[in-house]
């Protein structure tokens, strides 16, 4: 999963067959930045080495995640932290990793951001369809209380902390922290207006911090070996290592552990071992997820970082780096997106309840045949429309791959007008009308 | 005292270039509204939590780098707010376009049209285009929600005020939203029904065809219906409502706004009280005036003036004959404080010395609007008609033969006391009685008149917060129907006291010339939105 060059931090017990149980986490140099925080330091001074170290929250948004828990009111009165287990990002699979093959890691992580913001209820949203990282963390959440790592006076520290795992039902939208809140409160899972931010009304109304499975993963390490040391992990504001989940057309698609900033060409030709048949040439690249904007085969000489793809247009996301060689119909691959942004648009706001449902009927035309030249620009349109204009990110996470789509490979899109059908599926199927 | 003397501070701001200072309480939407400039809304309802679900108030905020919602964005002071900038109107007109392309546009047949706010918006925020040239998404159009309301989902644009209502104004939690994307749709939860005593209201907000009133359903398109601002008669809130009238039939009853009374909501009961005065038989007919000797089934209709002249006639002479106190009446909750009145100065002109209020109670106060007296105005009877005995002292003052005539106002003892009442009624030598309907008490009248049914007057009434409000006519008066307070003024001209009165100004300003909770009132005090009596609360 890793090459020689990088040390695995947040994988680094993952060589173990049984790197899921509390031995092999001890074993591993476990447990060590809990009683270091729950002892030595305040809570205070747990948010400020966590601001200190630049971690940037890995579920998406890159937002810095001592800044975060800095937006949680001190003083007394529940608060609450929330682990977002929700992992469901087309083209992302780093979380289900770290929750199946290291969860004591998730869990210390978790341990050290409850103290750190002033929780004594914990609450973890597990993605519904992970039957088997629920049933590991599970498993974990008790060895960890039958070692005192949970429960009342944690460590002889006089900090009491009680954790409930919560089974999401299926929805994507529910990875969206608002969403998320609802569903665990045992609502709809629909986005909340915002503001107020969770920070202030969260979940049961109480000041609120979600943060990330991979974002909490780096908690210990930072904790045990210091913001300075963390920070010289990648590069400036995109600091620490980052679980990078390369899926496609690749030779060795899986989660790869290495610093931010890693070049994404590098990442495609060394890390997972270049292009899955050597006729077939790099054609596209989603870098962050299904959400993001793709990139063309001649873009992908960018740094894997928040900053640097933001400047090149795109978005690091959650980083599920999508690899499409040139067997792959844009339209098509546009479609089968859209259709899933249409299934799992929540329905509550009009553009991304509504215009999901209409690019996939654009798409479809497109795809079929019966395309028009206007399509393509009625794509952008409803893109405009839609980006910016909704409750939550929904929209936007439609909207942007869209457009970028239709821009970035928009003679590909005319073809199917002028050919009044998918060339690639003609080429591939001569004998297909 | 001194918190409701401190003015909250207000809140500057510019809307479209035009300054306005409002509450700092206020959403853009309501601070707009006050520069005389309209926010598009459909999900936004004032009295309902904020939803921003349906983004059509998209607006431009200076300082913001995307488009905001103005319902759930607070005035703040030097906010500049752009309600035509290109941007609020591309993501406006783009809302506006998403609503339509899965709406069936089944104008032609949709109840609401005309007061339809997709119309409306449409009309006015759109671009009177459509791009959208696919297969809509279909839904069932009639699913039976519940005794009252029928839901069309193909027309919902599921803006979930009816899922609010239920959950924050009835707190009875009967519809919730269900699936995802362009398959949402709203329902009642698994074994529930929309049956609580306001589900019109859903309708009433509903801002689209999609909640439709059973009882109003395909009865009328509603540009036909003139709206006549009254108030409720179903009980002794007096909610304010519209009734709209076409072909002289009231169609259906509306909650009109008001603060004070009813906020934006009516009961069920209420909403469809119109149904009770829709009867086939009316007292006085097209060309018939009074009925006299309706009992002996000899009756024989009358002039008004003759009628007057008979039935005062008659009084005096009973008056006379055995003394103010033969004189009984029964007053009503049903009528009008005007009604009331007149009512009451007849029964001083004749000296008459009991006057009785039937109670006409059911069920329970509510903790919304329903009240268990069903009577619009007993608070007005209370307060001027003279009441000063109880229904059963008077049936047994008649059996006695100590009342010798009988007014009967709006009321029917007979009717409603059975044999009993009958029996003590048939002694008496005069039982007048002053109705619209034909009851088993008109049937045994020695004189009858028709008067006035709800929505054929003016009038007013004092609710049970001792609210006073006026009711008004839409309706034609049916045949020789007058207010009750006419003949029984005349009444009192004929017996030697002042000359009734001829407009229902006259008659309100007489009604306030004693001293009393309504003294010195006039209408115009009154208004469409009614004023609190001080004092009169608890008489």
């Amino acid at each position: 999963m890793t090459d020689g060059r990088s040390q695995t931090l947040l994988l680094k017990n993952l060589h173990r067959s049984d790197s899921a149980t509390l031995e092999a986490y001890l074993q591993g140099g476990g447990y060590r930045a809990l009683p270091r925080a729950l002892k030595e330091m305040t809570p205070e001074q747990v948010v400020e080495e966590v601001k200190a170290s630049g971690l940037r929250g890995r579920g998406g948004a890159g937002f810095p995640t001592g800044m975060k828990w800095g937006f949680m009111p001190k003083g007394p009165g529940p608060k609450y932290l929330v682990l977002n287990a929700d992992e469901s990002e087309p083209g992302t699979f780093k979380d289900r990793l770290l929750l199946e093959r290291d969860p004591h890691l998730v869990l210390e992580g978790f341990l050290i951001g409850c103290y750190a913001v002033g929780c004594h209820h914990g609450f973890i949203y597990i993605r519904g369809e992970f039957v088997r990282p629920y049933q590991i963390l599970l498993q974990a959440v008790q060895e960890a209380r039958a070692a005192g790592y949970v429960g009342k006076n944690l460590l002889g520290s006089g900090y009491d902390l009680e954790i409930t795992i919560y089974r999401g039902a299926g929805a994507y939208i529910c990875g969206e922290e608002t969403a998320l809140l609802e569903s665990l409160e045992g609502k709809l899972g629909h986005p909340r207006l915002k503001p107020p931010f969770p920070a202030q009304v969260g979940l049961y109304g109480k000041p609120t911090s979600v943060n990330n499975v991979e974002t909490i993963a780096n908690v210990p390490m930072i904790v045990e070996m210091g913001a300075n040391w963390y920070g010289n992990i990648g590069r400036p504001k995109n600091t620490g290592p980052k679980l990078f989940c390369l899926s496609g057309h690749v030779r060795k698609p899986g989660v790869y552990e290495l610093p931010l900033g890693i070049p994404l060409r590098e990442l495609i030709y060394q890390h997972a071992g270049g292009m899955l048949r050597e006729d077939r040439p790099l054609k596209a690249v989603v870098p962050g997820g299904s959400s993001v904007p793709v990139l063309r085969a001649d873009q992908i000489d960018v740094l894997m970082d928040f900053d640097s793809l933001a400047a090149a247009g795109t978005l690091l996301g959650s980083a599920g780096v999508i690899v499409m060689d040139d067997s792959v119909c844009m339209v098509d691959a546009l479609l089968n997106l859209a259709r899933f942004y249409a299934h799992e648009s929540c329905g509550q706001c009009t553009p991304c309840r509504e215009g999901t449902g209409w690019y996939v009927q654009i798409l479809e035309r497109l795809e079929r045949g019966e395309g028009k030249k206007s399509d393509l620009d009625l794509l952008l349109d409803l893109s405009d429309r839609i980006q910016g204009n909704t409750i939550c990110p929904l929209g936007d996470a439609v909207a942007m791959p869209v457009r970028s789509y239709v821009t970035q490979f928009r003679e590909e899109f005319e073809e199917h007008v002028a050919a009044k059908g998918c060339p690639l599926a003609a080429a591939a199927a001569p004998g297909r009308a | 005292m001194a918190e409701e003397m401190q003015q909250p501070a207000q809140v500057t701001l510019t809307i479209d270039g035009k300054s306005v200072t409002v509450s700092p309480e206020m959403n853009l939407i309501q601070a707009a509204a006050k520069a005389g400039i309209e926010i598009p809304s459909f999900c936004f309802h004032h009295r309902l939590s904020v939803a921003g679900n349906c983004r059509i108030c998209l607006v431009e905020i200076e300082k913001m780098p995307k488009n905001q919602i103005a319902c759930s964005t607070r005035v703040a002071p030097g906010m500049v707010v752009k309600t035509r900038s290109e941007k609020a109107v591309k993501g406006r007109q783009g809302v506006m376009e998403f609503l339509l392309i899965n709406h069936p546009l089944d104008c032609p047949i949709c109840d609401k049209a005309g007061e339809c706010i997709l119309q409306s918006h449409s009309f006015h925020y759109g671009t009177g285009q459509s791009r959208f040239e696919g297969e809509k998404v279909h839904g069932e159009k009639q699913v039976d929600l519940g005794p009252h309301i029928v839901f069309d989902a193909e027309r919902c644009i599921k803006c979930t005020r009816c899922i609010r209502f239920c959950d924050e104004v009835t707190h009875t939690h009967e519809l919730g939203f269900f699936n995802r994307g362009d398959h949402s749709i709203i329902g009642t939860f698994p074994g529930r029904r929309l049956d609580n005593a306001y589900s019109g209201c859903t309708s009433d907000i509903c801002p689209v065809g999609a909640l439709t009133v059973k009882e109003f359903r395909f009865k009328q398109r509603v540009w036909f219906l003139k709206n006549t601002a009254s108030i409720c008669s179903g009980c002794a809130r007096g909610c304010n409502v519209h009734l709209g009238i076409n072909q002289d039939r009231i169609w259906r009853i509306m909650p009109r706004e008001s603060e004070a009374v009813n906020k934006s909501w009516i009961c069920d009961e209420g909403r469809l009280s119109y149904e009770r005065y829709q009867l086939s038989e009316r007292l006085g007919g097209a060309r018939s005036g009074p009925m006299i000797g309706t009992a002996a089934g000899t009756a024989r209709p009358l002039m008004p003036q003759a009628a007057w002249e008979e039935a005062a006639a008659t009084l005096g002479e009973v008056a006379r004959k055995h003394g103010g106190a033969s004189i009984a009446a029964i007053t009503s909750g049903h009528a009008t404080v005007e009604e009331q009145a007149a009512l009451s100065e007849l029964m001083r002109t004749l000296g008459g010395t009991r006057t009785a209020l039937p109670v006409h109670e059911r069920g329970e106060d509510d903790d919304l609007l329903v009240r268990k007296d069903k009577t619009m105005n007993s608070r007005g009877a209370l307060l001027i008609g003279g009441v000063n005995a109880r229904l059963d002292e008077v049936v047994a003052a008649v059996s006695k033969g100590e009342v010798r005539a009988l007014i009967v106002l709006r009321e029917d003892p007979i009717g409603e006391g059975g044999e009993e009442a009958a029996a003590a009624l048939g002694t008496l030598d005069l039982l007048l009685t002053l109705d619209w309907r034909v009851t088993p008490t008109v049937k045994a009248s020695d004189l009858a008149l028709p008067v006035c049914a709800y929505g054929e007057m003016d009038g007013s009434a004092v609710n049970f917060e001792g609210r006073i409000q006026l009711l008004r006519p839409g309706l034609l008066p049916h045949g020789e129907s007058d207010p009750a307070w006419r003949p029984l003024y005349e009444m009192v001209a004929r017996l030697g006291g002042e000359p009734a009165p001829r407009t229902f100004r006259e008659a309100f300003r007489r009604s306030a010339s004693r001293p009393g909770p309504l003294s010195g009132l006039d209408t115009p005090a009154v208004g469409t939105a009614g004023l609190d009596l001080a004092h009169a609360k608890e008489p």
